[in-house]
């Protein structure tokens, strides 16, 4: 998924044995040179498509669909009426389809059209629906460029205007919002679950493949090295104390989520007498310049009361580690070490 | 038809394979299914990980909620020391034919691939418009069950296939699917009955839509010295290909699927005639279409194993597919079977892969 922002909301809603969160997708899309001249006329209330050979194609693409030649851009007005080739009754709309009542996805051939657009049809019943009938575009008041500036189709030869249209765009259309929202349910296996209860308490949960020997924290179900299931009589205590193996200042950037304003330190400690290494840990009370590779340091758990101050916070319990005051540790390979 | 000969060392089977089982709501993560059934695909070829050179995995970061999450499904795999792995955005069918390819090299023997979904992560009629055209498609919230019933609603219009063959299929998947320890939907269903439920997408009524599935599959495939060596009786490809058509549904015929014929001739489908097919045909009118695509005669048995109508692992489902026509020759003593999948709105993309038994041929060319 790259490309875009994802965003695990604050606050996520713990089920029974599993949980939600909802993830925003707000894309920003340029839209070049053919598809931004599509939009750009839909703010114009007209429907365009793109000659390809002898076709007409709507909507526009900028390859010849045949031969992948790009295409002149020589734009053709179609409609602005059009006739239904195949449709779908929607009975019950998503939150992310065009209409909020039962509507039609059509696949409409525009009047000059070789090709079929896919949109929606507002028809007010499944019985109103036929395939070769004929529709014209309901428009929306305030366009933007954005495939929803056609509302819908509508039943008949004439295009619907709002008697507040807005009118077309000032500039041709460049770019467009997607956004969508998508809420996940996860599972929270046994182990997961015992790790958190542990987290909780005050303590860190191991659990140690019985095979290689490693430990790993956070309810890992297997071994990935031998990948062999971790089970609740491989779990171990694991020591609140460690030392610094490595660390980063970060300094951050605004993106939808992001509460940190002034740069902070994120470390990684090694725990005493282990082969853990939990990584990217909160460093309390030291300034980013002090913050270096063999510090020694301890645990901090948050009380009952200061529990309920924190809205959400991502490590659980632990609000961070706290220097011992303790010697460094000097080993060269300390920065070796890693998860 | 080629003369009959053995396989050549750059022939490739399958020596072992596994399959998860199907439920609506699994307790497990996808690392979880898939450990499951790679340990279950390498016993199955008398194997243990150590001898796997190459790993290819099909999954998808929408359905799992999670971006990377094949990152961390390599866990499943046992990587260390390191493994050649790969990934595809697709179904696990097009992992496996990556791992195909990956082996024809010649410098390595045994590789797995696998396809894991966990549809119960959140609502697929919300996911699947995300991986649509962007511009014109995905901000009309066009589902997959929409499309579908745009294409079945053209083959309706065309006179290619009733409603009530649809519900005919239906209801022969999951009486099939009986006897499938791997099905989610089975059971005898009269037609009539199916008939008069109401429409999900018109012309689409339960009945024609898969199940929402969370499952996962695994499989080892081995160049020929090496599948000998391990495997009494490998399950040779034979033919392996696959096409794909435009994407925007409104701008390609949705009454014919030539990308489909053009994978089952690639494959050599048309060299020997097959006694199974297992197709992934996740609605009911996809059925009809694909068979026609195919040119199969109505002594193949379709989908024995109740296809996709009984079980539909997202990301998983086509590879299911391949090891069920698999299992057809392996354990139930067929000698030549396809296996489909498809990929994007209305059958946009089509693969096939064609297997055989003792009675290999040899490799289309």
């Amino acid at each position: 998924m790259s490309g875009h922002q994802s965003v695990v909301l604050r606050g996520e809603i713990r089920v029974a044995e599993a949980v939600q969160s909802t993830i925003q997708f707000p894309y920003k899309r340029s839209l070049g040179p053919v598809v931004g001249a599509f939009m750009t006329a839909l703010t114009d209330r007209r429907i365009i498509g793109i000659r390809s050979g002898d076709r007409v194609i709507v909507p526009p693409l900028e390859w010849d669909p045949d031969t992948a030649e790009e295409l002149a851009h020589d734009f053709v007005d179609v409609g602005p009426a059009g006739t239904v080739e195949s449709w779908t009754w929607v009975a019950s709309p998503t939150v992310q389809h065009p209409l909020d009542r039962p509507f039609a996805f059509a696949l409409v051939r525009m009047d000059g059209a070789d090709t079929a657009l896919l949109h929606a049809v507002d028809a007010g019943s499944i019985d109103a629906m036929s395939t070769g009938m004929r529709v014209a575009p309901k428009w929306r008041a305030q366009r933007t460029g954005h495939i929803t500036d056609l509302e819908a189709f509508v039943p008949g030869e004439e295009p619907v205007v709002p008697a507040d249209d807005a009118g077309p765009v000032a500039e041709p259309v460049t770019m467009m919002d997607y956004n969508a929202s998508i809420t996940y349910t996860l599972p929270v296996t046994p182990n997961a679950a015992r790790a958190e209860k542990a987290n909780e308490e005050g303590r860190f949960l191991g659990l140690k493949c019985p095979v290689c020997g490693r430990t790993y924290t956070g309810g890992k179900g297997y071994c990935p090295v031998d990948a062999i299931e971790l089970r609740s009589e491989h779990e171990v205590d694991l020591p609140q104390h460690g030392t610094i193996t490595n660390y980063t200042i970060i300094t951050p950037v605004q993106y939808p989520g992001q509460t940190e304003t002034e740069p902070f330190a994120r470390v990684h400690v090694w725990l005493d007498g282990t082969d853990v290494v939990l990584g990217y840990q909160p460093l309390l009370e030291t300034p980013n310049a002090d913050v270096h590779i063999g510090i020694r340091v301890s645990a901090v758990w948050a009380s009952d009361a200061e529990l309920a101050d924190l809205a959400s916070n991502a490590e659980g319990r632990l609000l961070g580690w706290m220097p011992t005051g303790e010697p460094d540790l000097t080993d060269p390979d300390l920065v070796d070490r890693i998860q | 038809m080629p003369d009959s000969h053995e396989p050549s060392s750059d022939d490739i089977a399958l020596i072992g394979w596994s399959i998860s089982p199907m439920v609506r709501n699994t307790d497990k993560t996808e690392a979880q299914l898939l450990l499951e059934v790679i340990t279950g695909a390498v016993e199955n070829a008398g194997i243990t990980r150590r001898e796997v050179d190459f790993t290819c995995a099909g999954s998808c970061d929408y359905v799992a909620g999670q971006a990377f999450s094949f990152v961390q499904n390599i866990d499943a795999i046992g990587a260390w020391p390191p493994k050649r792995d790969s990934h595809v955005e697709m179904d696990g069918a097009w992992a496996m034919y990556e791992a195909w390819i990956r082996l024809q090299l010649g410098d390595i023997d045994v590789a797995v691939a696998m396809g894991s979904g966990r549809s119960s992560t959140a609502d697929p009629a919300l996911i699947y418009p995300m991986e649509m055209d962007p511009y014109y498609l995905a901000p009309l919230g066009t589902d997959a069950a929409s499309f579908a019933a745009l294409q079945a609603q053209a083959l309706l219009d065309a006179g290619k296939v009733t409603e009530r063959q649809m519900a005919e299929v239906a209801a022969r998947c999951r009486r099939d699917a009986q006897g499938n320890p791997h099905a989610q939907v089975t059971g005898d269903f009269a037609v009539d009955d199916l008939l008069a439920e109401d429409y999900v997408r018109s012309p689409l009524r339960r009945h024609d839509l898969p199940p929402i599935t969370d499952g996962a599959v695994a499989v080892v495939i081995a160049r020929a010295d090496k599948a000998r060596e391990l495997c009494a009786n490998p399950v040779w490809i034979a033919g392996f290909a696959h096409y794909s058509e435009l994407h925007y549904p409104g701008m390609r015929s949705l009454t014919s699927s030539p990308s489909t014929t053009l994978a089952g001739k690639a494959a050599g489908l048309e060299e020997a005639p097959v006694e199974v097919a297992e197709l992934q045909s996740a609605f009911t009118h996809e059925e009809p279409l694909l068979v026609e695509a195919l040119g199969l005669g109505a002594d193949v048995a379709v989908n024995p194993s109740g296809g996709p109508l009984a079980a539909n692992p997202i990301m998983a489902t086509g590879l299911v597919r391949i090891a069920e026509a698999a299992s057809a020759i392996r354990d139930r003593g067929k000698h030549r079977a396809l296996a489909h999948s498809t990929s994007g709105p209305c059958l946009q993309q089509n693969l096939v892969c064609v297997l055989e038994g003792q009675t290999f041929k040899g490799a289309a060319k």
